[in-house]
C-alpha cells in the first residue's frame, strides 16, 4: 500500500514537473524574444495578448498544426527517434534536480524534488550525454549533407566539453563529499562553492554553452554555413523539439545545476538571510540571472569556428578543470 | 589637385614610341579617354608580356571580345592593362583569326574567368585555357548570345505548350508554344560535372545557388574532406539578365536603370560610374552643383553599401545583434536617399548632364544631421567587434591577399587596398568633384579578412568627411542649375518640356533616336564599393552604344575565392565570401 502511495505521489509529482517545464519552456521563448528584440533596438513579440504574452501559445499551435514533412530518403524509424532522443533526456534531467527545501502545507510535507538519489548528479551527466545521441541521429537519419556535417560537428563539440564538465564538476562534489545535489546545496551553507571553484565555475559557463548550442558555440546550426544543421530536414513539432530541448529546457535546467553547485542553490544571498523569502524564490532568482547571462552572451557575441571551439576545449577549458581539482583539494587540506 | 588633362592615365608617348621601336608593326588608336595598340595574334603573348614585364603594365584590368559581323576575322579581342608604378592604362587589340586566341592565363590568372565569358558569350576559343567551359550559361546552350547575329529576345526553339490552352477562336490567349530554352535539370548537372571534372573528396557540397551564406545566386561546390575545401568551383549566372546585350539596343538614357540594377546595393554609384563614361563620350560637362550632389551621393551609397555589407558579415559570423543596429543607420540613409531621388534601392537619379531633380528643401540640413550622428553609430559597432576574441579569431590570416595576387586577378576596391595596393579611382582617376574634396585612401598591410574589416570601417568614416564637404559645399549653391540642359544631348526637364517648343521636340528626339554620340570608344571606370566598375562603349555614330562592356569589380574579385579556400573549412569560406563582398547581380550582370 506504502509503495503503491508513492508511486502516484511520484508519477503526480513527474506530471507537475513536465507540464510546468514544458509552460515554462514555452515562456522562456518568449522571455528570450523579448530580450533579444530589446537587445537589438525593436521590440519583440507584441501583437498576440498583452506585450506578446500569448505568443508561445500561438506559436506552439503553430507548430503543432504544421504538416509533418518526412524526406523521402531519411531513415524513418531513426529520423523520428531523433528528435525523441534529444528531448526526453534533458526533460529527465529534472528527476535530479531539487528546487528547495521540503516545506509543510496543510500538514502534508511537499519535497520540492522528485527523487534525491545519492548519484544524481551523475545522473544528469549520463542524461545529458544521451541527447547527443539524437543529435547524430538527426544528422545521420535526414540522409542530407548539411544535417550530417552539423550532427558531426555537434558531437565533437559535445565530446569536447563532456570532459572538461566532468573534471569540472570534481571539485563541488569533493568539497560536499556527496554526489546528491540536495547534499551539495546544504553543504553550501555557509561559504559558496564559487569562492575555490571559481575555475571550474569558468569552464562550466562555456560547457553549457556549448551544450545547449548557443553563440559562440552555435555552430552545429550555423545557418550561414549550413542552413539550419541537423534540424535543416525536420518541420513541425519534431523541428519545435530540437531548439526547445536544446534552448531551453537543456539551458534552464543546467542553469539550475550551476545555481546549485556554486551559488547556494535555495541559500539566500550572503547578508540577505534575514529577508522573509522562501528557498525557492531565491533559488528561480538566481537561475533566472545566470539563465539571462547565456542569453546575453549568445546575443552579443559572433561564433567560433568548429576547430577553435575543440581546440579550446581540450587545451584550455580541459588543463582549467585539472588545476580546479587540484586548488580544491589543497583548500580542503588547509580548511578542512 | 585639378584632374587636368583628359588622357593622362592612357599610356604616354614615351613608352607607345619605346613600344614602336620592338614591334614596328603595332598601330595606335587614340581617342580622348582611351588608347589602343593593335597587335597581330601570333605576336599577342610575346607583347604582352613585354608589356608586363618591361614598361610595368602588370596589372591585368579586363579583357573582353567585340563582335564585327562583315569583318574577316569577325572577333576582336581586348585587354586593359594598368601599370599601377606609372598610373596608366592601356588597350590591347587583337583579331581572332579562326575564332581562336591564345590563352593569357599564364601571364595573369584573373583572364581564366574572362575567357570563359567570352567564350560563353561570343564563341571565342582560347588555346591552352585549363577549362574552357561556360561562364553564366549551362554547358549544353547551343547559342552564344553577345554576338550580333543573335536576336535581343533569344531564339525560340523549344517546345512548351502552356497546359491550360485557351479556344482556338479567342486568340487573345493564343500564345506561341515556342519559347528560348530553359535548362533541365539533366542539363545542369552536366554543367556541374564541366566545372567540377575530376572530384577527388568524400562529398560534393552544393553550397547555393539558394543557401543564407552565399549573398544572392552563388552556386558553389566544394569538395570536401571532412570540414576541409580540397577544391572549389564557382557557378555563377543564376541572375545573368544579359544587360550588355540590352544596351547595345536602348539609347544611352534608357540604359540608366540597368546599371541600378547590376549592383543593386549601391545603384548611385553605378549610375555615376556609367554616366561619367557616357558624358566623356558625349563631351557633355554637368554643371558644378550635379557634380557635388553625384560625388555626396555616391558617397552616402558608400556608406550604405559598406553598413549592409558589415551587418551581413556580422551575421554571417555569428554575430545577429549587429545586422540590426547596421540596419538602423543604413534605414536612415535610405529615407534621405527616397527624400532626393524618391526611389529607395533603384533610384536612377543621375542624369547625362546633371541630376534628375534638384535637391528637396531640407535635404542638406537631414544630412548635416546624420554626419554628425553617424560617427557615434560607428564607434558603437567597433566597440562590439574590433577587439573581439572571437571576431578576431574567425578574421585574422583568413584569406590572405597578396599584392601579387592583386595584380594576377586584377582585384579591385577594399580587396586590393588590404593588400596594400593603392589602387582606388576616387584619386587616380577622379571624375565629378573627387578632385576638390579631402580625403584618405586607407591601406592594410596583411590582407586578410581583418584588414579588409577595418578597411571598410575606415573607409566609412572618409566618406562621411566627404559628404560633410559636399553639403557644406551644396549650402552655397542653393539656386545654381543642377543639369546642363542646353546641351544638344541632354535631356530638358518637364519644366522646359511644358513650356517651349524648342525643348519638347529636343525630348522627342533624344528619346526615339537616342543620343547619336560621335564615332569613338571610350573605357572609364568609377570606384564603387565593390571596387573598379568600369564602362568600355564603342560607339559607331548611332543612339545606342555598339558595344557596351561592363568591367564589374565584384566579377574579378570573386575569382580570387576558389584559389583561397582550398585547405580551409566551410566556416571559413563564409568569413572569405563575405569578405570579399561580391553583388551577384553585378557579377552576373
Amino acid at each position: 500500500m506504502e509503495i503503491l502511495g508513492t508511486v502516484i505521489g511520484i508519477t503526480i509529482k513527474s506530471l507537475i514537473f513536465i507540464v510546468g517545464m514544458f509552460l515554462a519552456a514555452a515562456y522562456l521563448t518568449l522571455v528570450e524574444r523579448k530580450f533579444a528584440g530589446h537587445v537589438q533596438q525593436r521590440p519583440g513579440p507584441l501583437h498576440v495578448g498583452y506585450h506578446g504574452l500569448l505568443q508561445p501559445i500561438a506559436d506552439a499551435l503553430k507548430v503543432l498544426t504544421k504538416e509533418d514533412l518526412v524526406p523521402d530518403n531519411a531513415d524513418k524509424f531513426l529520423f523520428y527517434l531523433a528528435s525523441l532522443l534529444a528531448f526526453v533526456p534533458s526533460i529527465m534531467i529534472l528527476a535530479v534536480v531539487p528546487f528547495g527545501e521540503p516545506f509543510e502545507i496543510f500538514g502534508f510535507t511537499i519535497y520540492p524534488y522528485i527523487s534525491d538519489v545519492n548519484v544524481g548528479l551523475l545522473l544528469a551527466l549520463a542524461f545529458g550525454s544521451i541527447s547527443l545521441y539524437g543529435v547524430i541521429f538527426a544528422g545521420w537519419a535526414s540522409n542530407s549533407k548539411y544535417p550530417m556535417i552539423g550532427g558531426l560537428r555537434k558531437a565533437a563539440v559535445l565530446i569536447g566539453y563532456e570532459v572538461a564538465l566532468g573534471f569540472a564538476i570534481a571539485g563541488p562534489i569533493m568539497q560536499a563529499g556527496t554526489f546528491s545535489l540536495k547534499g551539495i546545496v546544504e553543504a553550501q551553507q555557509g561559504l559558496w562553492f564559487i569562492i575555490p571553484n571559481i575555475l571550474a565555475f569558468v569552464v562550466i559557463i562555456f560547457a553549457v554553452l556549448a551544450e545547449t548550442g548557443r553563440t559562440p558555440f552555435d555552430v552545429q546550426e550555423a545557418e550561414a554555413e549550413l542552413v539550419g544543421g541537423y534540424v535543416t530536414e525536420y518541420s513541425a513539432m519534431k523541428f519545435g523539439l530540437f531548439p526547445l530541448a536544446e534552448w531551453y529546457i537543456a539551458t534552464f535546467v543546467l542553469s539550475a545545476i550551476t545555481v546549485i553547485l556554486f551559488f547556494g542553490g535555495w541559500n539566500p544571498l550572503p547578508l540577505l538571510g534575514w529577508l522573509p523569502i522562501p528557498g525557492m524564490v531565491w533559488f528561480f532568482l538566481k537561475l533566472f540571472a545566470v539563465f539571462m547571462f547565456f542569453l546575453w552572451v549568445h546575443w552579443t557575441l559572433p561564433r567560433y569556428r568548429v576547430d577553435q571551439i575543440t581546440e579550446l576545449a581540450w587545451k584550455v577549458m580541459l588543463p582549467l578543470a585539472l588545476a580546479n581539482i587540484f586548488i580544491v583539494a589543497i583548500w580542503i587540506m588547509i580548511f578542512g | 589637385m585639378q584632374f587636368s588633362q583628359e588622357n593622362s592615365l592612357w599610356i604616354n608617348q614615351e613608352k607607345i614610341s619605346k613600344i614602336k621601336e620592338k614591334y614596328p608593326s603595332v598601330s595606335i588608336e587614340k581617342y580622348d579617354n582611351a588608347t589602343f595598340l593593335h597587335i597581330d595574334k601570333s605576336s599577342l603573348i610575346d607583347f604582352l608580356t613585354f608589356l608586363k614585364e618591361n614598361l610595368g603594365f602588370k596589372m591585368f584590368i579586363d579583357f573582353t571580345c567585340v563582335d564585327y559581323p562583315f569583318h574577316n576575322p569577325r572577333f576582336q579581342g581586348v585587354y586593359f592593362l594598368y601599370s599601377p608604378e606609372d598610373r596608366q592604362r592601356v588597350g590591347v587589340k587583337t583579331w581572332a583569326t579562326d575564332n581562336t586566341l591564345p590563352s593569357i592565363t599564364s601571364l595573369w590568372k584573373g583572364a581564366k574567368w574572362a575567357e570563359r565569358e567570352a567564350w560563353d558569350m561570343f564563341g571565342v576559343k582560347f588555346e591552352g585555357h585549363e577549362n574552357l567551359v561556360r561562364m553564366f550559361l549551362w554547358e549544353s546552350y547551343p547559342y552564344h548570345p553577345l554576338r550580333k547575329d543573335f536576336p535581343l529576345e533569344g531564339i525560340q526553339d523549344t517546345y512548351l505548350p502552356s497546359k491550360n490552352l485557351r479556344p482556338e477562336e479567342n486568340p487573345a490567349h493564343n500564345y506561341t508554344p515556342y519559347h528560348t530554352y530553359v535548362p533541365t535539370l539533366e542539363d545542369l548537372e552536366e554543367t556541374q560535372k564541366a566545372r567540377m571534372p575530376n572530384k577527388s573528396s568524400q562529398i560534393v557540397l552544393n553550397w547555393g545557388p539558394l543557401h543564407p551564406g552565399t549573398h544572392g545566386t552563388i552556386w558553389f561546390l566544394f569538395d570536401m574532406e571532412g570540414e576541409y575545401v580540397k577544391e572549389c568551383d564557382i557557378i555563377l549566372g543564376q541572375l545573368h539578365r544579359g544587360v550588355e546585350k540590352i544596351a547595345e539596343s536602348r539609347t544611352y538614357t534608357q540604359f540608366i536603370p540597368y546599371t541600378d540594377r547590376m549592383d543593386y546595393i549601391s545603384a548611385l554609384c553605378s549610375q555615376v560610374a556609367y554616366v561619367n563614361a557616357v558624358e566623356k563620350l558625349l563631351n557633355v560637362e554637368p554643371p558644378e552643383k550635379a557634380k557635388w550632389i553625384r560625388t555626396m551621393l555616391c558617397e552616402l551609397q558608400r556608406i550604405n553599401s559598406h553598413l549592409l555589407w558589415l551587418g551581413t558579415y556580422a551575421l554571417d559570423l555569428g554575430a545577429l545583434t549587429i545586422f540590426l543596429y547596421c540596419f538602423r543607420e543604413r534605414e536612415k540613409i535610405m529615407d534621405i536617399i527616397e527624400g532626393i531621388s524618391g526611389i529607395r534601392l533603384n533610384s536612377s537619379y543621375i542624369r547625362i548632364g546633371g541630376v534628375a531633380k534638384d535637391l528637396p528643401e531640407g535635404a542638406l540640413d537631414v544630412i548635416k544631421h546624420f554626419v554628425k550622428d553617424f560617427p557615434k553609430k560607428l564607434q558603437e559597432y567597433e566597440t562590439i567587434l574590433t577587439t573581439n576574441r572571437v571576431w578576431l579569431k574567425r578574421n585574422i590570416n583568413v584569406g590572405t591577399i597578396s599584392e601579387e595576387d592583386v595584380y594576377q586577378y586584377g582585384l579591385t576596391g577594399v580587396v586590393a587596398r588590404s593588400a596594400g595596393v593603392p589602387y582606388d579611382i576616387r584619386m587616380i582617376q577622379p571624375t565629378d568633384a573627387y578632385d576638390k574634396v579631402d580625403f584618405d585612401v586607407p591601406l592594410g598591410k596583411v590582407g586578410d579578412c581583418y584588414d579588409r574589416y577595418l578597411l571598410r570601417v575606415e573607409e566609412m568614416k572618409q566618406s562621411i568627411k566627404i559628404v560633410a564637404q559636399c553639403a557644406e559645399k551644396l549650402e552655397k549653391m542653393k539656386e545654381d542649375k543642377y543639369i546642363a540642359t542646353e546641351n544638344p544631348y541632354v535631356l530638358p526637364t518637364l519644366d522646359e518640356v511644358f513650356n517651349s517648343i524648342e525643348a519638347m521636340v529636343k525630348d522627342f528626339n533624344l528619346r526615339i533616336y537616342g543620343e547619336q554620340a560621335p564615332e569613338g570608344e571610350i573605357y572609364l571606370s568609377g570606384e564603387n564599393p565593390r571596387g573598379e566598375l568600369g564602362f568600355y562603349i564603342i560607339s559607331k555614330g548611332e543612339g545606342h552604344p555598339y558595344r557596351l562592356r561592363i568591367r564589374s569589380g565584384a566579377f574579378y574579385n570573386l575569382q580570387i575565392f576558389p584559389e583561397l579556400i582550398k585547405g580551409r573549412t566551410v566556416a571559413d569560406a563564409v568569413a572569405l565570401l563575405g569578405s570579399l563582398d561580391p553583388v551577384v547581380g553585378e557579377t552576373d550582370r
